[in-house]
């Protein structure tokens, strides 16, 4: 009897104790949240409306017209622009290269598929400053693109791939594909090889099983990295500053130009909050796609 | 034989890389309307087989005849067989009369008959009506059922089913073999399906080939392949049983071990080795002296099952098992001698013997 009447309280005071140690094991990753991030947004959004560099730290009026700049000047306007563009083409060239390999790795029954997998992302091992002048050397002035064409007479003077979007785009693009390669794997789980044989055996050919049933069932997968890179792509920095050698204008390399150069802080502050702006926004309509998928 | 509708010539598969082929030299043959049941333990090459027939892999050597014609170099898609997989493999981007209308879709059958078409699918699986609902929303069952809709409504030549109820509760099992016997009787399709499960086989089937370790051991009807076992293999797996080894003394009289001798139904010669099972439940308790086949031995353990007693009889160095019919005041004790026979036209003759 006493036993029957003290067991639910034993496990609700468990279930209590519990819930406390799971509060006191998340506590420090959320003060480590608060303090890296929550309060750096905070205080970014504060920066964004103070006048000056001076006052970005404290103290000082409250204004807009970091804000007014960022909306009504045509410079913003085209910044905003070419940084939209640069995002969709990576993401989309990024997307249509790495969608072959991310099937290919998601359906092989190859016993090397670990190795293949981990060799389609271990571009990620090399910081990506690398990477870009790596893409210095092939697209370049004398790089190793000009100087074989111009050594096969095929061309006389120089092609420009390099310190335009078109170099910063390519590179952008090979960097961020082992991302969309690893984005699409994990959003393949609908992928079957019993699908397609079930495909098959009610008549369609290797045309219609890519169409009718791994497309659709990849196409999640395919959104979602196409978001990945699009986000990373839109707030990256040091590719298009490199390969674009000053004269790429994205709001990454604005955001850089305001906070060290011009040392206008509310400025890149307001930029910054551009930018989120529109991270926001794209994540909403992926997950108004996503759910289209899926229903 | 050479008319029936499908016939399975020496097919064989050595999969790449592997020691032993999975399916080694197998033959049988359908007539046009026949449920062939292919029975055998795991891994003994069932679903290696229906595959090859289906064309999802090709054949080391052998041929797949339908209508006479081999179809083993036909392309998968073009050789209109209907499959039912283990896991249903619906296509979870569509609805359910989607999945159905799927293989009409490929066929260029035009929209109005289609939709008859998986209308009537729907209710011949008693689907009726819910043509609309999403694969996650149907039981699995419902999702059975789907399966086999989608693959019948293509008219196919040939139904392929692995394992069909191998997914469904025990209940629900019971429901849909009745359910699929009906379906195949109804629709006249010829069909194939792999089971381990022998009270599945032995239900459903007009036929039985059951498989060892990638070979044919028999084919047979049910009763055929329970009553009259050519291995010891097909009398082992179908049905429990002890089976003693012995040989023929007189016509229907063998010496075994451990029982002396046993009387049996069967031609067998004069000093042929002959291989004969005991089946638990063809066992009596003795009532009157003076019948054949009489065995003394100790009762080593019971199991009250409500309708049958199972006891396990010591005889010499084998254990008999028994199950009898309960009835008030029978009830041996453990540890008591009980003695038990069997009717000779009821000890199965395992084998062809040769003389
Ligand atoms: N794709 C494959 N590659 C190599 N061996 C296989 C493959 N599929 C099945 N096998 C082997 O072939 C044998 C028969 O398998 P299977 O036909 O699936 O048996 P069952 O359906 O009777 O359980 C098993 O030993 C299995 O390991
Ligand atoms: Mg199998």
């Amino acid at each position: 009897m006493s036993a029957a009447a003290t067991a639910p309280t034993a496990t609700s005071s468990t279930s209590a104790a519990s819930r406390g140690i799971l509060l006191m094991l998340l506590l420090p990753g959320l003060v480590a949240l608060v303090i890296t991030f929550l309060l750096p947004l905070i205080w970014l959004l504060r920066a964004s409306f103070t006048s000056s560099t001076m006052s970005a730290f404290g103290g000082g009026d409250l204004t807009t017209q970091s804000y007014s700049t960022v909306l009504f000047d045509p410079f913003y306007w085209r910044v905003t622009w070419n940084t939209l563009v640069l995002g969709f083409n990576v993401a989309i060239f990024a997307v249509v290269l790495s969608y072959p390999i991310a099937l290919f790795l998601a359906r092989t029954e190859s016993r090397f598929r670990g190795v293949l997998t981990a060799l389609a992302v271990a571009p990620l091992l090399t910081s990506s400053v690398v990477r870009t002048y790596g893409w210095m050397v092939i697209l370049g002035d004398r790089g190793v693109i000009n100087s074989t064409l111009q050594s096969l007479s095929v061309t006389s003077g120089v092609i420009k791939l390099t310190n335009n979007s078109f170099g910063a785009t390519v590179a952008l693009i090979e960097i961020l594909m082992p991302y969309a390669i690893l984005a699409m794997l994990s959003g393949f789980g609908r992928l079957n090889a019993q699908l397609e044989e079930a495909a098959a055996m009610l008549g369609a050919n290797r045309f219609k099983v890519f169409t009718r049933i791994i497309l659709p069932l990849s196409l999640p997968g395919v959104l979602t990295a196409a978001l990945l890179v699009f986000v990373l792509a839109i707030s990256s920095f040091v590719t298009p500053r490199l390969m674009g050698g000053g004269r790429v204008f994205v709001l990454g390399t604005e955001v850089f130009n305001e906070a060290t150069v011009t040392l206008n802080w509310p400025l890149a502050a307001a930029l910054s909050v551009m930018l989120l702006v529109l991270f926001s926004s794209i994540i909403l309509l992926y997950q108004r796609a996503l759910r289209a998928l899926e229903a | 034989m050479a008319d029936h509708h499908v016939i399975i010539d020496n097919l064989v598969k050595t999969y790449p890389g592997a020691q032993k082929p999975s399916v080694d030299h197998v033959s049988f043959s359908l007539p046009r309307g026949e449920m062939l049941a292919l029975l055998g333990p795991s891994g003994c090459g069932k679903t290696t087989i229906l595959r090859m027939i289906a064309g999802l892999i090709a054949p080391t050597s052998g041929a797949i005849r339908l209508d006479g014609e081999d179809v083993s170099s036909i392309a998968v898609y073009k050789r209109n067989m209907g499959m039912v997989f283990q896991a249903y493999a619906l296509f979870p981007h569509m609805t359910i009369a989607r999945n159905i209308s799927f293989g009409l879709e490929m066929r260029k059958v035009g929209r109005a008959e289609r939709e008859e078409r998986v209308r009537k699918a729907l209710d011949l699986v008693k689907l009726t009506g819910l043509g609309d609902r999403k694969v996650s929303q149907l039981s699995g069952g419902q999702q059975q059922r789907a399966a086999i809709a989608r693959s019948l409504v293509i008219e196919p030549e040939l139904l392929l089913l692995d394992e069909p109820l191998s997914n469904l509760d025990a209940k629900l099992r019971d429901e849909m073999r009745d359910e699929i016997r009906d379906i195949q009787a109804r629709t006249g399709v010829t069909a194939i399906f792999v089971t381990h499960d022998q009270d599945e086989a032995l239900s459903m089937a007009d036929r039985l080939a059951v498989m060892s370790a990638g070979r044919l051991e028999q084919i047979g009807t049910p009763r055929e392949i329970f009553d009259r076992p050519q291995t010891e293999f097909v009398a082992s797996f179908i049905g429990a049983g002890t089976v003693f080894e012995g040989k023929v003394t007189e016509h229907g009289l063998a010496m075994v071990e451990d029982l002396k001798e046993l009387r049996f139904v069967g031609d067998a010669p004069l000093g042929s080795p002959v291989k004969l099972m005991i089946r638990p439940h063809r066992l009596r308790l003795l009532t009157d002296a003076g019948q054949p086949n009489r065995f003394s031995g100790t009762v080593e353990h019971i199991v009250y099952r409500g309708q049958t007693l199972t006891l396990n009889v010591r005889c010499g160095s084998r254990l008999l098992q028994a199950d009898l019919p309960t009835h008030a005041g029978m009830l041996p004790e453990r540890g008591s001698t009980v003695t038990l026979s069997v009717a000779p036209e009821d000890v199965t003759l395992v084998g062809q013997v040769s003389p």
